[in-house]
């Protein structure tokens, strides 16, 4: 066999080179496979070298063939992951290191994004976790009532009392069927000293085949059987019997009756629309075998059979109506009543059925047996949450893109080397995935310190759930996911850059993909801009509710809640404390002119006419004791306020100014006016009960500023679940001591409770609060995310521009044309944002404003200063860098050239 | 000569059975020593064999030996331990194919 020559052999590899055979490791082998093929083919066909050279490269493929080898090569060598992987982390790691600034700002700006949608979302996965813990919780409804009569429109989340056994008996559809009634307080003592408890309620004994809470002591199915039993939660167990057992152990309410214990349940979760810590027994009052249609006072919950469909049941509650409410609205209404001339009349009377994991978030009626929330602020939050990552994402993607001039030179460099696109692609993800995993870690640490604040704002108790995997499997996700999304678009658009223009340096990637960035900007500040408009405008009406004239004074107004337990010492602890002469005037009452007390109504008319539709009106009766108009700074326009003086007052009335207009009087002739009702036992029809105008009293906002003022009546009556006292101004805190004092002399052992009538004013509007914090911190949250951006990209382009800006001072320019300059290009984008963010910002508050019936103006000054306060503190970050550059010496920049 | 398509899918077990039998072997002769055993009815293409060598030494299953022959240098490949133990499997694996093949287009063989 001929051996090749040490010519040829350089010959073939200078050819194999000059084809772009460059591989390490391939190249010499495929050089000594040639040679063996081409010493074979010479020996076999006695062909000369140069010809046995082209067959054998021809075998190849020529050029082309073994370009595909050295390809193919590299491609396969490279799948060896975790060597190629090792290699991406070192020079991601490599280069976020060397460029700690932008690192840091893109790491803290997701950071912050990231931690908000963490609480946000723990926020609303709890929202919707409300009631779904039942077993059978897609059965359970809640029985609702709308009633309309006349001008009364009324939602309510309660029935009449014989609703529940009504369905049980009617309908075979309804599986159980179980009432609440009384959600209040008491107070009971196990010897000695007494406690209010604010979460009793009296329930039937089907309540637990319903709500199926778990018991640790006792049967839940014949827990409530029995008259005056109850059933209590681990809570009050260990508070009444610590280290004890509290299963047949008795308690002694106020009135004192005995209360034996007959199960005691775990707590119930605060995902659920209703928290009780006393369940007793309802069989133990009278009143639960009611049989009247027309009041509404007992929570209904029924639980469907399997097969049943709510639709179907609810379709049979007309015919029910007719058959039960229908005689008795007859013999209240008269003779000539009748259903069909009822409902012609817009009147209704109308039962429906709410399924109990909708009452959380979609219900808002009158007794609820709680505060809910709305679906609205889960929107609410969930967008603005949305926002917030947006924003942070935005950055990223700007930032990188930005700094892309910096990297071209990589790129080009390592395209050159043979690197192949989807190299490059895959080495940009890791690292945006690298910098999104540092964001998550530090995320996690934010969320967790702000959480506490958090719960405060938003009352509840959140806390994250380290202990759960799903929990570290969406984050896991999602840190890979938001850092592949973020890095998508600047990896693509830095791999598609070409060597040869990139290393030409006829490249300044800075400027040409500045229309995106341009609108990603427009956009973070067009999100920031609502938020601030947002926040002025909640705080606006806020404003103007707490400085609104409201009919009563409600500052220095002392309340002491539960009077009643002092029972027949009341009026002489009332008239102790009247004796100092701090307190100006005090009154016993169950109604106060703030949401979130008893309401009760009644209709009334004319005395001497018989009751039509036209001349009814339905007043809020409000008992109340002497001095009560005096005592909460009410105005009287006409007449009197009820007095000890007067034995007569007991059958007298004070109407607000809205009922007499109702009821057809005016302010001058309403005193010394007669009117009427229907009396206690409301099957008589002419037992009526007639009352005397003694007062007329100015309008007062009683409900929240969203409704208007409806007719109102004050009657003397023995109700006395509070007093107030108004006091002078300064010595709050000796005033509430020695009403103490004087309460623990008369009710020694008795819980003294009080409250101011401010503050339970303001809670009325604690929603409004609410929203106004939120707002504000994502506001600012908003505004600081999007302005380390700024700053970041304001601080790239003074870089990208050090030289022009030498050139520029050498020329003549000033510092402040220089910081103009520099500014103009953002400043634009930010009054680009703020002429989209107005409109939109306009329209939002617009719709917000509607639920209010008194309402401030949203004026042009609320924009303009949303406008500039974005505006003043965008060019305040700009500013920094841009007179840093402006200030910088010429020489330093242009030296180098 | 057969079709490529056929041989697409059994580069890898001919490569690694080549190298079992033989041990130490550099590609020229793989791909000699496989036109030989198969009369000249397969012929392993450069652009095949080379990727898929360089692929089986990255995953570890066969190892190279450098050796300088006056200005050229040659490069064996051997097999490792691992290789070993696949190059059995991948061969008990295709008798098994071919007999599958054997019942599903119904032809008899010696």
């Amino acid at each position: 066999m001929p051996e090749l020559s040490k010519e040829n052999i350089d010959y073939i590899i200078k050819d194999l080179y000059q084809r772009g055979l460059l591989l390490d490791g391939l190249q010499e082998e495929l050089i000594d496979h040639i040679c063996s093929a081409v010493e074979d083919d010479m020996s076999s066909s006695k062909r000369k070298f140069i010809d046995s050279y082209h067959i054998v490269i021809a075998t190849f493929g020529g050029t082309e063939g073994f370009q595909e080898i050295q390809h193919q090569t590299i491609q396969s060598e490279n799948s060896k992951l975790i060597d190629m992987l090792q290699n991406y982390f070192t020079i991601a790691f490599r280069n976020l290191k060397k460029q700690k600034f932008y690192t840091l700002i893109n790491i803290a700006g997701l950071a912050i994004g990231v931690a908000s949608c963490l609480i946000i979302l723990l926020y609303i996965t709890n929202e919707l976790s409300y009631d779904k813990r039942y077993t059978d919780h897609d059965r359970i409804y809640r029985v609702d009532t709308e009633m309309k009569f006349g001008d009364n429109h009324l939602l309510m989340a309660n029935t009449p009392a014989p609703m529940a056994e009504t369905l049980r008996k009617d309908f075979p559809e309804v599986e159980v069927a179980a009432r609440f009634w009384n959600n209040a307080s008491m107070i009971f003592r196990r010897t000695e000293e007494s406690f209010k408890e604010n979460y009793t309620v009296y329930a039937d004994s089907s309540v637990f085949r319903i709500f199926d809470i778990p018991f640790l002591a006792g049967d839940p199915r014949t827990a409530l059987k029995e008259p005056n039993t109850m059933a209590i939660s681990k809570k009050a167990a260990d508070k009444y019997f610590p280290g004890e057992q509290a299963l047949g152990q008795t308690l002694i309410s106020n009135d004192g009756q005995v209360w034996k214990i007959t199960g005691v349940y775990e707590n119930i979760e605060s995902n659920n629309h209703f928290y009780f810590d006393f369940i007793l027994a309802l069989v133990s009052v009278d009143y639960h075998r009611d049989t009247g249609w027309l009041g509404n006072n007992f929570t209904t919950y029924i639980k469907l059979a399997k097969d049943a469909k709510a639709e179907d049941l609810v379709a049979k509650f007309p015919k029910m109506v007719l058959t039960y409410a229908g005689p008795q609205l007859k013999s209240a209404l008269g003779a000539d009543f009748s259903f069909e001339k009822f409902e012609s009349q817009g009147n209704k009377l109308v039962f429906t059925l709410r399924p109990v994991t909708d009452i959380h978030l979609h219900s808002d009626r009158m007794g609820e047996m709680g505060a809910n929330s709305s679906i609205t602020y889960v929107y609410l939050f969930g967008t603005i949450a949305g926002f917030i990552l947006l924003i942070a994402c935005i950055n990223f993607m700007n930032l990188s893109t930005a700094r892309s001039s910096n990297r071209a030179k990589e790129v080009g460099i390592r395209k050159v080397m043979g690197s192949l696109r989807s190299h490059l692609v895959r080495q940009f993800l890791i690292e945006s995935v690298l910098l999104s995993v540092g964001s998550f870690l530090l995320a996690i640490v934010i969320a967790w310190m702000v959480m506490p604040m958090f719960n405060e704002l938003a009352l509840k108790q959140l806390s994250l759930p380290f202990a759960s995997p799903v929990f570290w499997l969406l984050l896991i996700g999602g840190a890979l996911i938001t850092g592949i999304f973020a890095g998508l678009y600047p990896s693509f658009f830095l791999s598609a850059f070409r060597p040869v223009n990139v290393l030409k340096g006829n490249v300044s990637m800075g400027t040409k993909s500045g229309i995106i960035r341009g609108a990603l900007v427009v956009f973070q500040f067009w999100i920031s801009i609502v938020l601030v408009v947002g926040t002025i405008a909640v705080n606006r009406q806020l404003d103007y509710i707490q400085t609104k004239k409201i009919g009563f004074n409600k500052d220095q107004v002392l309340i002491v809640h539960d009077a009643y337990a002092l029972n027949d010492q009341l009026h002489a602890f009332k008239d102790e404390v009247l004796s100092d002469n701090r307190i100006k005037s005090g009154s016993i009452s169950s109604f106060l002119p703030v949401n979130g007390f008893h309401r009760s109504d009644n209709v009334y008319w004319p005395a001497g006419k018989s009751p039509t539709e036209e001349n009814m009106v339905s007043l809020q009766n409000w008992g109340v004791g002497h001095d009560y108009v005096k005592t909460l700074g009410m105005k009287i326009v006409q007449g009197r306020d009820f007095s000890n003086d007067f034995l007569s007052d007991s059958s007298g009335v004070i109407l607000n100014e809205t009922a007499v207009r109702m009821l057809g009087y005016t302010n001058e002739n309403a005193v010394g006016q007669r009117i009427t009702t229907f009396g206690a036992d409301a099957s008589d029809a002419k037992n009526y009960l007639v009352l005397t105008i003694v007062g007329v009293v100015e309008d007062f906002h009683f409900e929240s500023l969203r409704q208007n003022i409806g007719p109102l009546g004050l009657f003397l009556t023995n109700t006395r679940n509070m007093i107030a006292f108004r006091f002078e101004a300064k010595e709050a805190q000796d005033v509430i001591k020695s009403v103490e004092n004087t309460w623990k002399k008369f009710g020694p052992g008795l819980p003294f409770e009080y409250s101011f009538l401010d503050e339970a004013f303001g809670r009325m509007y604690s929603a409004e609060q609410r929203l106004g914090y939120i707002f504000f911190i994502f506001a600012v949250l908003a505004i600081i995310i999007a302005c380390l951006g700024l700053f970041a990209l304001t601080a790239f382009t003074a870089e990208q521009r050090t030289k022009e800006i030498g050139i520029r001072k050498v020329l003549g320019a000033s510092v402040s044309g220089i910081v103009v300059l520099l500014s103009k290009e953002f400043g634009k984008l930010i009054l680009i944002a703020f002429a989209l963010a107005a409109p939109a910002a306009w329209y939002g508050i617009d719709w917000w404003l509607e639920s209010y019936t008194y309402k401030t103006e949203i004026g042009v000054a609320v924009y303009i200063l949303a406008g500039i306060t974005a505006f003043g503190i965008a060019w305040l970050t700009m500013s920094y860098q841009s007179i840093r550059a402006a200030l910088a010496n010429p020489v330093k920049s242009l030296r180098s050239e | 000569m057969h079709s490529s398509e056929l041989l697409k899918g059994t580069l890898q077990t001919i490569v690694l059975k080549v190298l079992k039998d033989h041990g130490r072997m550099y590609g020229y002769e793989i791909t000699q020593r496989v036109k030989e055993l198969s009369d000249g009815r397969i012929l392993l293409t450069e652009g095949a064999l080379y990727p898929s060598l360089h692929k089986l030494e990255a995953e570890g299953l066969v190892k190279t030996e450098i050796v300088n022959i006056g200005k050229r240098i040659r490069k064996y490949y051997l097999l490792t331990s691992p290789g070993k133990i696949l190059a059995k499997d991948r061969v008990t694996e295709f008798v098994d194919f071919i007999s599958t093949m054997r019942s599903v287009l119904q032809v008899k063989m010696n």
